[in-house]
């Protein structure tokens, strides 16, 4: 009986981990050149091309870095040297296209393509940045904070 | 829930920072000749629009206040060659009632097989015609897609870890109404990212 479910409770949790890990994917690094790190939780890592990324991640890159991501909306990302960027929101639903997305620029800089969210949902495609909020609208632009 | 900054910090931190006086948003060329579309500014408390950048290879500075587009002088060349090269789209077609692909959709196959590598990210989205509901063809569609990926994976595709979607009679290929036998709406994408 406790065998029974000791064997049901780490089904249920390979279930649900498995559920989680394959949910939670938003997009993917595709390059890096120079120093840049990804903070997800409390856990730093050096970026490398290949990563999964989730909502909450913050990309930083030193002096010399530069990183290259896509998303599974197919947006994409370049960010610049001395940059901070957090994924703060992302919602993407890839059979009916609905979502959105937030990523904050605290510093540094932030070219974007824009994807299906943008092209599939008016102004649901934003970026933060210390004074402003803006909306993609199906678009390539470039987002610059600090000197 | 989410906690708004005050005007007062918002200030404190672009003097401590010196960052705001330099804050600015370009707007490039659209892509590949794509139109440049546009961005809107929006003041983060009211929500009240500041101003658009319409024209490509104009640029605003995000002060705080309205938005004045001014000429971009500058190409972000550094930047942008870190960009990711656009997904790359191979549409498959399939007879009809099968995973078997169709003789016109060969060459596809053995190009797909030339660039698909273990760590590609792929995705196999599966589309309908219009035969049928919709929530049918949203479920045929996604089937269509793992079945799909099951036959590439079968001819030595590195694709088993792909994900797959069912979009149903959304994007057709030919504009068709209700209830039209399409063999191009029904269809197989793999996008390569």
């Amino acid at each position: 009986m406790r065998t029974i479910l000791v064997a049901g409770l780490l089904m249920a949790a390979l279930v649900s981990t498995a559920g989680a890990a394959s949910a939670a994917e938003i997009g993917r690094i595709k390059s890096v050149a120079g120093d840049a790190s990804v903070v997800h939780g409390k856990a730093i890592t050096p970026a490398q091309a290949g990563q999964l990324l989730q909502v909450g991640d913050v990309l930083r890159t030193g002096a010399n870095g530069l990183v290259g991501i896509t998303f599974v909306d197919n947006s994409r990302f370049a960010i610049g040297p001395n940059s901070r960027i957090v994924l703060s929101e992302y919602e993407f639903d890839d059979t009916t296209h609905a979502g959105k997305s937030l990523t904050t620029v605290n510093r540094g800089s932030l070219a974007i393509v824009s994807g299906q969210i943008a092209h599939e949902n008016k102004d649901a495609e934003r970026v933060r940045t210390p004074t402003s909020v803006l909306a993609a609208r199906g678009t390539r632009f470039v987002v610059q904070v600090g000197p | 829930m989410r906690p708004v900054a005050p005007l007062w910090a918002i200030l404190a931190l672009c003097l401590g920072l010196a960052a705001c006086a330099n804050d600015r948003v370009a707007l490039l060329s659209g892509e590949g000749g794509a139109p440049a579309g546009g961005v809107v500014v929006i003041d983060p408390a009211s929500g009240a629009e500041r101003g658009q950048l319409t024209d490509a290879n104009t640029q605003a500075q995000l002060d705080g206040g309205a938005v004045r587009p001014r000429p971009l002088t500058e190409h972000f060349d550094a930047l942008l060659s870190a960009m990711p090269a656009p997904p790359r789209v191979f549409t498959l077609y399939f007879i009809e009632g099968t995973t078997q692909v169709a003789p016109e959709s060969v060459a596809t196959l053995d190009e797909l097989r030339k660039v698909v590598t273990p760590a590609s990210d792929v995705q196999i989205t599966g589309y309908t015609d219009t035969t049928g509901d919709a929530a049918g063809n949203d479920k045929l569609s996604l089937d269509r897609a793992i079945e799909i990926r099951a036959a590439l994976v079968q001819e030595g595709l590195p694709v088993a870890n792909a994900r797959v979607t069912g979009r149903g009679q959304r994007d057709l290929r030919v504009q068709t109404g209700p209830g039209v036998n399409e063999p191009l709406n029904r269809r197989v994408e793999v996008i390569l990212r």
